[in-house]
């Protein structure tokens, strides 16, 4: 009786915004008199920061400081439609739409402070909230001064909108899957390794490490993309080697119903991390970003799985690997069948096994 | 850039974790009242008595909702992009799964508002029930749904969504080995530590404000609006913090039967689910049931795959369509196969839908995906960094949409991998880039679709 280490790896791809596309977020950005910035967007923040990647991303564009930006996406009377919070579309999707808000508002901006400035809005650009003219820093008019002179003076009131719209790919041919365009927008890469420790007396699987690559595009905020990758990664490795709403499955018995019920991963399950950000920009992400807010616990589980057998030979092919399937897995020493040239795994499983309306076969 | 690339504290980050920020069950307002389900204790069953008139008499008692008060009693989320509606707000006639909500009565409290369901009268006469979606297809399976027992409404008429692509005949006469497997994911739950709320406030100009915990406001806008048959502006959505959802609050779980008690008795009503409601009542990730069976070569080239998913939709549709299309457009994972025969089914079963979860249609096939390919490295003697960075995605390679990739990154991922991970890759992979195939990299079974293709 003793444990046993093993390595394994996965490498994964993810779509950003919703399959087949067609799902709107628009946003509208207003300047109060002394240029601090609303931004009024639908984007829900269920965590995954877009409420902190969106003001960025309205800063950067303008040109001003991150602190003059407040986000407002508290109701749907004075904010417009954003699909929401899923598919990986707040980054990428709500935030094209931020970005077209910003830009639009910014050419305003230029506009009225050419005629205080007396100078071309295309010479001028906005520098740490100050209008610049190229080439020329010293002369200047601070954003401040800018929306001041909006409001009364000119009386404008200085905003913009923004919206993004990835036409819905529709498809063409029911019988092969074919599509009139592409089915999403940018596709987000990953690669994930796994060191479990499987102890093969008790059929215990620990995650001892995770290493993890991610194509983030851009990392808009580093600090909130490793959130998200650290984050995602305790709960694929819940989907791993812990959590089960139906314990006995298909049965519908005996399911948790409480926290203390059902194995959520906890701070002692969380393994050493090693995580690693590769930046290859999307052609069409803000500032090139792409969304990885969901794959981030898509790798883990087939990781896991490799690394157990690497440990102890066995393949358990259901999730989560309990120890009551390590220790099955164990004694049954299971081979594939092999006939010819097929090698064929998980027979029992399999719907040939129990079904007589539905069959499988090469 | 300085803001892009900044890595600033999170914008909400101090009020959340100082307990500061307000959540939907923070706001309480005058003269509100709470809300309790009535749930079906059984699978599945007909319902042959409902008589609510004992819990209506109840003091404390201010409205007590069924299916007769609800405008449009079935909408679903994805009626809006043609795929029919089948699931009731309110139980009807027929309950598929243990949970369902029949009635919701809204009270001066929560005790109030339990003692009032616990005297609502129901009847059931229970039904066959299912719950192995292997044997859905059985001639003696019960029928659950109104639909069968796998969904019948994909673009074509088609019961099933289907990819064909290439020759998979072919595919498999040529390979060397045939290896297939069978990989079976778990639902699991979203635990969000805010349960489903929502509170709904009847203000003096008719109009209602939902405050709810939705991911996606004008999601939950559409469907209330859709079910109360009332234009959008009669509506105010609140929220936009959320406690947690991780795609089980892109549902709109609460917001519309809340408005309707809210709108009977013209007081503000919460409906919050207790922990045990959140676990057994709310939506899971689906459980999965996938078959791979994959032709392949000696040396490790993927030469096509035939693939059957029946995803676990549970009693009712919600978004497993979308979820098992999706599924499709992503069965080849981050690897190139040029012959390609995918079935899946949604199937219908007797547990509590399941829905939208991280990563949605995409995790389990990432799981079943990766675990094979580990299964074929480990078959045929190979090096699965190596058997990965051949079969890996490179510019002109295609979907199983046939979309040609433009910048994928497969290559580089797994390539730093190996390098975070100390390992070493033979030079002709260490080497390796996105780069359109060429020489070893563009095996003949690729160069012939390529051709069909016209690249």
């Amino acid at each position: 009786m003793a444990t046993h280490r093993g390595f394994g790896i996965s490498s994964i791809e993810y779509p950003t915004g919703m399959n087949q596309n067609g799902d709107p977020s628009q946003a509208w950005v207003k300047v109060k008199p002394d240029g601090r910035v609303d931004v009024f967007s639908g984007t829900s923040d269920i965590g995954n920061g877009a409420k902190t990647i969106q003001s960025q991303i309205v800063a950067e564009a303008i040109g001003i400081p991150y602190d003059w930006v407040t986000f407002d996406n508290s109701n749907t009377d004075s904010s417009p439609v954003c699909t929401g919070t899923f598919a990986s579309r707040a980054t990428f999707v709500a935030g094209n739409a931020v970005l077209k808000a910003a830009m639009d508002v910014k050419q305003k901006i230029l506009e009225v402070a050419g005629k205080e400035m007396e100078v071309s809005p295309e010479d001028l650009h906005i520098v740490d909230g100050e209008v610049q003219v190229k080439g020329s820093p010293d002369t200047k008019l601070g954003v401040a001064d800018v929306a001041a002179a909006a409001t009364w003076t000119h009386g404008v009131l200085m905003t913009g909108t923004g919206a993004q719209l990835n036409e819905y790919a529709e498809i063409t041919n029911t019988l092969t899957g074919e599509v009139s365009g592409p089915p999403h927008a940018a596709i987000s890469y990953a690669a994930c390794a796994a060191e479990v420790e499987v102890d093969d007396e008790t059929g215990d699987v620990r995650v001892l490490r995770l290493i993890q690559v991610y194509d983030v595009g851009k990392a808009i905020n580093p600090s909130l993309v490793e959130g998200q990758i650290e984050g995602g990664a305790l709960m694929g490795l819940g989907l791993g080697v812990l959590e089960n709403s139906y314990p006995y499955y298909p049965s519908p018995d005996h399911r948790g119903y409480s926290i203390g019920s059902y194995y959520m991963p906890s701070s002692e399950d969380m393994p050493e991390y090693k995580t690693a950000i590769i930046e290859n920009p999307s052609a069409d992400g803000p500032y090139g970003a792409k969304g990885i807010g969901e794959m981030a616990n898509n790798g883990q589980p087939g990781a896991i799985t490799a690394a157990v057998h690497d440990a102890v030979g066995i393949w358990v092919t259901e999730l989560p690997i309990t120890p009551e399937l390590v220790l099955r897995a164990l004694d049954a020493k299971a081979e594939p069948r092999r006939e010819g040239k097929l090698i064929a795994f998980d027979e029992e499983l399999s719907v040939n096994s129990m079904a007589s309306g539905i069959s499988w076969s090469v | 850039m300085k803001v892009v690339g900044a890595r600033l504290p999170r914008y909400d980050g101090v009020g959340h974790v100082t307990g500061q920020t307000q959540y939907v069950d923070d706001v309480r307002v005058q003269g509100m009242l709470w809300a309790k389900a009535l749930r079906s204790p059984v699978h599945h069953a007909k319902i042959t008595h409902l008589d609510t008139a004992k819990a209506e008499a109840m003091s404390g008692v201010h409205a007590v909702v069924t299916w007769r008060d609800v405008p449009l009693l079935e909408y679903g989320h994805l009626s809006a992009l043609g795929i029919p509606a089948d699931e009731p707000l309110l139980a009807k006639d027929t309950v598929r799964y243990m949970g369902q909500p029949i009635a919701l009565v809204a009270a001066d409290d929560e005790d109030t508002a339990q003692a009032a369901v616990n005297a609502i009268e129901v009847k059931f006469e229970e039904l066959p029930t299912l719950f192995d979606v292997r044997n859905a297809f059985d001639e003696g399976a019960p029928k659950i749904h109104q639909w069968g027992n796998w969904y019948p409404h994909f673009e074509g008429d088609m019961d099933r969504r289907q990819i064909r692509k290439g020759n998979i005949e072919d595919a498999f006469d040529r390979a060397d080995k045939i290896i297939s497997g069978v990989y079976r994911p778990a639902a699991i739950e979203h635990v969000p530590l805010e349960t489903q709320v929502s509170l709904v406030v009847p203000e003096p100009d008719g109009r209602l404000t939902i405050y709810s915990c939705t991911q996606a406001l004008y999601f939950s806008l559409a469907v209330v609006a859709a079910h109360l048959e009332v234009p959008m502006n009669r509506i105010k959505i609140v929220g936009g913090t959320v406690g947690g959802g991780f795609g089980g609050k892109v549902d709109t779980a609460t917001e519309t039967l809340t408005a309707l008690a809210a709108m009977k008795a013209n007081r503000p009503v919460k409906w919050r689910w207790t922990r045990e409601e959140e676990f057994l009542v709310s939506s899971t990730r689906a459980p999965w049931h996938m078959e791979i069976i994959d032709a392949v070569t000696e040396d490790g080239w993927i030469l096509g795959r035939k693939m059957l998913t029946l995803h676990d939709s549970g009693a009712y549709a919600r978004f497993s369509p979308y979820g098992l299309t999706k599924h499709s457009f992503h069965h080849t994972g981050a690897y190139t196969i040029p012959n390609l025969h995918f079935d899946g089914y949604v199937v219908f079963t007797n547990r509590t839908p399941t829905t939208a979860m991280r990563g949605f249609g995409v995790t389990s096939i990432s799981f079943a995906v990766e675990t094979h390919l580990s299964r074929i490295a480990d078959e045929l003697g190979l090096d699965p960094y190596e058997v990965r960075l051949k079969n890996a995605n490179r510019i002109n390679d295609t979907s199983p949409n046939r979309i040609r990739y433009t910048d994928p990154s497969s290559v580089e991922v797994i390539q730093a991998l190996s390098e975070a991970a100390g390992g070493e890759l033979a030079p002709a992979y260490a080497g390796a880039t996105r780069a359109p195939r060429e020489g070893e990299m563009l095996p003949e079974h690729l160069i012939g679709q390529l051709k069909t293709e016209g690249h």
